[in-house]
């Protein structure tokens, strides 16, 4: 009898810790699956953003914005930068490569931004000028 | 059936009890967690790029419940914005619409004698107080000089290989035309009236932050707070930012040369304040590989040279505007006579080999920021 009770008791613990396990996993599973992960470079033509690149694969894309202008953005080493434009006045060119949260390149003549967005954290910048 | 009913024993009924306590906290404090992001009304952050108003950026950012709030009020900035952008051109007229345009217009070899927007009388008389506070380097009566400047420069900009630098007698001869006293200012009539024939204004050292400043009294006053105004690096904040904390803002390494190893400068906290730099980075072209940027000396007639950038703190928009761009044309110890006049106003110099220099209190705002991942 004493060892029926010992052997039901080993089985409800059993059945606890995969309830538990389980309800831990499915957490855990639903964190992820709402979570983004790290920091990208996100772009936006006339203020509305059309692509989204991880920081954390290197990319070669060229933006095609209106007026038929091109902004060419590289992502690299976890930094963005435009390697080439055709605008007029060169600045996004000219800008340093950013990765900061907060960050941008602006290309005024063709009404590109390039901001760097990143999971919510206490450490995002508003605003760098 | 995944637990056993039929065990007498009372130290099982109390492990029984626990275990099935320990599994609905489980269970429970998963449902808040997943519940939470739609129940508790947090607030969210959002932004909104212009590319339309005072030829550069402008970015909106804002915290609010919803997204449908922070647009509706978007669009009441953007409604401002667009009546400030288009009285304050200097170079665009409109229908209807009597602007700083059209006060530049000559009929008859004479300017007319124009009425006006209130909102440009308003503007016109904050010049003259900056004029007379800054001894004469804010100076809105300067366009004949500056739409040279202006004029050298797009073309520089695009035929780089013939860019050119505007010949010094032609700058003299259109320094005549800037006596600020020439500019007659009616308030009673709201009329505006130059009355030297060749002279032109060109508001572009003050019109903008001029604009936010008064666009975030129109916020405050409508009660939306924790909203962050950019245009074109003039930042005015109105409340708190994220977790309803002061907002962070970076300043950009003026040193376009180190902005690699060392990106931003300084990072401040900020809530209801402004900030705004004028710095020799911002717009510019080239000649004979020396960049000539756009913030004119009324004396030298030439780009100023003694800063790299100016950084200008303080809670009005219009004056951080007016002051960082006559710093940048004075001395550090004459800036500092003025800044001591005012109060709430703190200031930081960046020389050309990248010293930085700042009033007392600049420091207080000022934080360490670790970049992370």
């Amino acid at each position: 009898m004493v060892n029926m009770n010992n052997k039901r008791k080993i089985k409800n613990d059993v059945i606890l810790a995969v309830i538990v396990i389980a309800i831990a996993a499915t957490g855990l599973l639903l964190l992820n699956v709402f979570k983004t992960e790290g920091a990208f470079a996100v772009v936006k033509l006339d203020g509305k953003e059309t692509e989204r690149y991880p920081l954390s694969v290197n990319t070669e894309v060229v933006i095609e914005t209106e007026n038929d202008g091109k902004n060419t953005l590289v992502i690299e080493d976890g930094k963005a930068f435009i390697k080439d434009a055709t605008c007029p006045d060169k600045i996004c060119e000219g800008h340093s490569k950013i990765s900061f949260k907060g960050e941008t390149i602006v290309c005024l003549p063709h009404k590109v931004v390039i901001e760097i967005v990143a999971d919510d954290s206490d450490k995002e910048l508003d605003v760098v000028v | 059936m995944l637990f056993s009913y039929n065990i007498p024993c009372f130290l099982d009924m109390k492990r029984k009890s626990l275990s099935i306590l320990l599994v609905i906290v489980l269970l429970a404090s998963q449902l808040s967690l997943l519940s939470s992001c739609n129940t508790v009304k947090e607030k969210q952050k959002f932004s909104e790029y212009y590319f339309d108003y005072f030829d550069t950026v402008t970015t909106i950012t804002g915290y609010t419940e919803t997204e449908e709030e922070f647009k509706s009020i978007c669009e009441e900035i953007k409604a401002e914005l667009n009546e400030y952008h288009k009285l304050y051109n200097i170079y665009l007229r409109y229908d209807g619409m009597n602007n700083i345009c059209v006060i530049n217009d000559v009929t008859d070899g004479k300017h007319n004698v124009v009425k006006v927007d209130k909102k440009i009388i308003d503007l016109l008389l904050y010049s003259k107080k900056m004029y007379s506070l800054t001894d004469g380097k804010i100076n809105v009566a300067m366009g004949s000089v500056l739409s040279i400047w202006h004029n050298y420069r797009n073309r520089g900009l695009s035929d780089p290989a013939n860019a050119e630098l505007p010949p010094i007698d032609k700058l003299e001869e259109a320094k005549k035309h800037t006596d600020f006293s020439k500019v007659e200012i009616n308030k009673e009539n709201n009329t505006v009236f130059l009355s030297d024939p060749e002279m032109t204004l060109d508001v572009g050292a003050i019109a903008k932050g001029y604009a936010v400043e008064r666009i975030a009294e129109y916020l405050i006053n409508k009660g939306i707070t924790d909203f962050l105004l950019n245009v074109g690096g003039n930042v005015r904040t109105i409340g708190m930012g994220k977790d309803n904390k002061p907002w962070k803002v970076g300043i950009e390494n003026p040193d376009t040369s180190k902005q690699e190893e060392i990106p931003h400068i300084e990072y401040l906290k900020m809530s209801d304040m402004s900030l705004v730099t004028s710095g020799c980075y911002q717009r510019f072209y080239e000649v004979n590989g020396k960049n000539y940027h756009h913030i004119i000396d009324p004396v030298t007639l030439y780009p100023g040279e003694k800063y790299l950038s100016v950084s200008v703190l303080t809670k009005d928009s219009g004056l951080g505007d007016a002051l960082s761009t006559s710093l940048f044309l004075m001395d550090v110890e004459e800036g500092k006579k003025i800044v001591d006049s005012l109060e709430n106003v703190e200031v930081m110099w960046v020389m050309p080999d990248g010293e930085q220099i700042y009033t007392d209190g600049f420091k207080n705002y000022t934080f360490e920021y670790i970049k992370e991942f």
